[in-house]
């Protein structure tokens, strides 16, 4: 069941461009999988190698043992979900839905029962005589994917699936989505720059930045331990922090000293040497914020600020908070505030706080 | 939509066809012509063995000036009526609801897709001195009893501007279409009456649609010969009724050859100035 | 806000211009006074000679033969045209969509005199050959930019649609893009067919004995006064077949 779909050292250029440069990824069979990254990072690029539209310039693609480098799109057991569902606008929805399966010259009765089954399974019956332009922006996201399924492909890739929603529909069909997916098992490559879709629509995440992979991993992992800044910054926001590392510690920890803000405890991955310059981050809504300075201890960081700025989201709120020459971005849900009735209000001194398993080095600079 | 990645045997495929028959029936015709001014004419109204410049000497013929001034002046004023008439239309057409838009357009379409010459023999029977509306102003007393009001200038100009109108309305209303007529709102909140928010925002925002028009409708006009002949005087001849004359009355092609190479040199000379004005002003924008 | 009422005037004005001269030919077509100055009464008399005019028939049946085959060509030639300068962008394109707007601003009397000058330096006798070559020329350019615009719209994921979907590249063309280009491939061959029935100048100029097209007709028919009323009830029969191609065409465009 492992390595189902195998992307070998592919490589891409467009002129001196290099839109994809040496990637290496594996999918499991049934994984629902995201290529997540910003506009610009390759991940299309690589769904459209994937797909047979764009031919790699090295490297290999294999599916279930296969390889399919070479072979054009008719050929490859493998169907796309356009980002804007390209659907045939002169044929109705159920002759959209049959067109795979008349191309590869079915039965007659196996084409009706094979459209009728996936009209059912994306709850279009009714609206099978229609044509798309007659359909709502969910009803044709949902025939895209009728279309692509009936044909029964090993891997079904997803183009920006949601972006052409709308933001309460989105929310549903993100939904869907997962339901399609358990429903159908099939293999989903999800490709989008949106972290939020990514994180609740896949198994594992690969993060692409400038044509690589900066690291692929389950949502949680992505979001608890990035292994780089760009993935930090680029799942959920982010406060990074330069420092040494003064005092190895067991279990892992290290103590890291910062210029103009102390010296915290933080999580170390393993590799930290002493006297090392090294990076760290800390989430804004892992620091909480006390008007009070909380009782001292061992495994206590915490740190006098200013309060800059105040942006109130309903669900939370932001703070930005001036500690010397740092700016450290804080999100306290409203119930958890813990420093007394009176919210901080702009210009008040106030402690941050966080937890040593909430700091995370995230880079390594070279020992000093 | 993704451009095809290069495809060298593809793409002259596809091209080829219209190219080569582009190549050999306009561009080759076109040289041909000038080609032609420089040859000597022979007398069964074919083109001579040989090289001459003689018919260059006869082209510089004085006589050719008035004609040459008279072929710009009309051309330029049918222009400039075409214009003042399309702009408020164009105007008038963006405005209105979808369905009245079709049906104007339709309207304007149907008098441009008949018959050229039926146009024209209209304007001859409605103008005629036993017609319809010679009558009509003679019995209003709005021009006198003897008044023509076929063969001359005036009528040349009239039939021009009605041939010419629709190609001066329809890249209008192109433009005019995609014209954000929020702005005219914006105009008269800012304190312009009607008729500044047409001429200081309306019309520069179309400018490209104007050029357009302009060039389309110019150019036409300086390549005319039927109008003048069939409702012109003897006094209202064109560069194009000197052409005609040389290849169908005197059978000489060599000269009619070198009035057309000096058309087409009018003719490109326009052009190729709005295509370099437009080419530094897109520049300027980016 | 108040709207001035002067755009309006000067449209319907406008339009009252465009229309007056037909509707005068139109009323005079069955007007029994031989200048249509006066109404002196209603007749069919002239429908009835002109139906007796053989050479008027014989003409129409030329121009026809050449306006069906012109535009035939010049939908092929232009398709393919516009397929190539849509798809590519090159030097070759560059200097091709030059060649295909250049006819489209070049007066007639320009392209009729240089034909002209093509045939006479290479002997090529003028007929109906030569009126065909010509009208498939003018004709190219102005199917070849309806057919852009309409392949402008042509969202062509849907190719890699039907490619993703198991259609090679020709059944791809095949059931996708033609449905949807032809529309416009119509339209563009209405438009050629229109210009070609309709063309007097370039035609007169690479005409030959025994090629009276109906323009060319109609030309000759204007210099007999006996022969003006005829005229008008032609032009009435051509009016009416425009206002019927206008329909058919506007319901085309609209189905795409």
């Amino acid at each position: 069941m492992d390595d189902f779909l195998v992307i070998d050292h592919v490589s891409k250029s467009f002129g001196t461009q290099r839109a994809v440069d040496d990637v290496s990824l594996t999918v499991a069979k049934g994984e629902a999988f995201s290529l997540l990254g910003p506009s610009g990072c390759g991940k299309t690029t690589l769904l459209r190698m994937i797909a047979g539209f764009e031919r790699p310039d090295g490297g290999r693609i294999l599916v279930s043992g296969q390889d399919i480098t070479a072979l054009p799109p008719e050929l490859r057991p493998v169907n796309t979900v356009f980002q804007n569902y390209a659907l045939f606008p002169h044929l109705s929805v159920w002759e959209n839905i049959a067109f795979g399966l008349r191309m590869s010259r079915r039965p007659r009765e196996e084409i009706r029962s094979g459209v009728d089954r996936m009209l059912e399974l994306v709850r279009l019956s009714e609206h099978s005589r229609k044509r798309p332009a007659q359909l709502s922006g969910g009803q044709r996201q949902r025939v895209a994917i009728a279309r692509a399924l009936v044909n029964r492909p090993q891997v079904l890739l997803l183009d920006e699936p949601l972006a052409a929603l709308d933001l309460k529909l989105r929310q549903h069909m993100l939904m869907e989505l997962n339901t399609i997916h358990e429903q159908v098992g099939t293999t989903f490559i999800y490709v989008t720059h949106d972290q939020g879709e990514a994180m609740s629509l896949s198994d594992r995440i690969a993060v692409m930045n400038a044509g690589k992979v900066e690291q692929v991993d389950t949502p949680e992992h992505l979001y608890e331990t990035p292994r780089s800044s760009f993935v930090a910054t680029f799942i959920g926001d982010a406060n990074f922090f330069t420092g040494v590392a003064v005092e190895l510690q067991h279990e892992g920890y290290v103590r890291v000293m910062i210029d103009g803000l102390g010296s915290p405890l933080v999580l170390s991955n393993g590799a930290v040497t002493s006297n090392q310059t090294l990076r760290l981050m800390v989430r804004p809504e892992k620091i909480s914020l006390t008007l009070k300075r909380p009782p001292s201890g061992e495994r206590v960081n915490a740190f006098p600020g200013i309060v800059e700025d105040i942006a109130y989201f309903g669900s939370h709120t932001r703070y930005r908070i001036r500690a010397g020459e740092h700016s450290i971005l804080a999100q306290l849900q409203r119930s958890r505030f813990s420093g007394g009735e009176i919210d901080p209000v702009r210009g008040a001194e106030v402690w941050m706080s966080f937890h040593p398993d909430e700091g995370r080095v995230v880079r390594l600079e070279a020992a000093a | 939509m993704t451009e095809e990645p290069a495809q060298p045997s593809r793409q002259w495929l596809l091209t080829l066809p219209s190219l080569v028959w582009l190549a050999v029936f306009f561009v080759i015709p076109a040289i041909l012509v000038i080609v032609t001014a420089f040859r000597p004419a022979d007398l069964q109204g074919g083109v001579g063995a040989g090289w001459t410049l003689a018919t260059l000497r006869e082209v510089q013929d004085p006589a050719y000036l008035p004609i040459l001034w008279r072929t710009i002046w009309v051309s330029g004023l049918t222009t400039l009526v075409c214009l003042a008439l399309a702009l408020p239309m164009a105007f008038q057409m963006a405005r209105v609801g979808e369905r009245m838009r079709q049906v104007l357009l339709l309207l304007i379409v149907i008098p441009f897709l008949s018959n050229f010459l039926i146009r024209i023999f209209a304007w001859k029977s409605l103008l005629h001195p036993e017609g319809p509306l010679t009558k009509l102003l003679i019995g209003l007393h709005l021009i006198p009893e003897n008044a023509v009001l076929l063969n001359h200038a005036g009528t040349v100009l009239l039939v021009l501007v009605y041939t010419q109108l629709p190609f001066a309305i329809l890249p209008l209303y192109a433009a005019a279409e995609k014209f954000d007529f929020g702005l005219l709102d914006a105009a008269r909140d800012l304190g312009a009456g009607p008729w500044r928010a047409f001429s200081k925002v309306f019309v520069p925002g179309v400018r490209r649609g104007i050029i357009s028009a302009a060039v389309m409708v110019f150019v036409c006009c300086l390549g005319q010969y039927v109008i003048p002949q069939m409702v012109g005087g003897t006094s209202d001849e064109m560069l194009g009724s000197k052409i005609a004359q040389r290849v169908f009355s005197d059978r000489n092609l060599p000269h009619a050859s070198a009035l057309a190479g000096g058309l087409m040199l009018a003719v490109l000379v326009p052009m190729l100035v709005v295509v370099i004005w437009q080419r530094l002003s897109r520049k300027e924008a980016a | 806000m108040k709207r001035s009422w002067l755009p309006a005037l000067i449209t319907w004005g406008v339009i009252l211009f465009l229309f007056a001269p037909l509707v005068v030919l139109v009323v005079n077509s069955f007007n029994a006074s031989r200048f249509g100055g006066e109404w002196e009464g209603f007749t069919w008399s002239w429908y009835e000679k002109l139906w007796a005019a053989e050479e008027v028939w014989e003409s129409l049946w030329i121009t026809l033969r050449i306006a069906v085959s012109a535009s035939l060509a010049a939908m092929v030639l232009g398709t393919l045209a516009a397929y190539a300068l849509h798809r590519f962008r090159s030097w070759l394109q560059n200097v091709h969509h030059m060649l295909i707007t250049l006819p489209l601003v070049m007066p007639d009397i320009l392209m009729g005199m240089s034909l002209l000058a093509l045939f006479v330096l290479t002997g090529v006798e003028t007929g109906l050959l030569t009126i065909w070559i010509a009208h498939v020329t003018f004709c190219l350019s102005f199917v070849t930019m309806v057919v852009l615009g309409r392949l402008q719209d042509f969202d062509f994921t849907l190719l890699d649609a039907a490619r993703d979907l198991g259609a090679t590249q020709a059944a791809a063309v095949k059931k996708v893009l033609l449905p949807l280009l032809l529309p416009g491939v119509l339209a563009g061959g209405l438009l050629a067919f229109t210009l070609s029935i309709d063309d007097y100048v370039i035609t007169f100029f690479v005409s030959g004995p025994g090629t009276t097209t109906l323009p060319l007709r109609v030309a000759s028919m204007m210099k007999t006064s006996r022969s003006l009323p005829m005229i008008n009830a032609l032009s009435t029969l051509l009016i009416a077949s425009t206002f019927l191609f206008a329909a058919l065409s506007s319901r085309l465009q609209r189905r795409a």
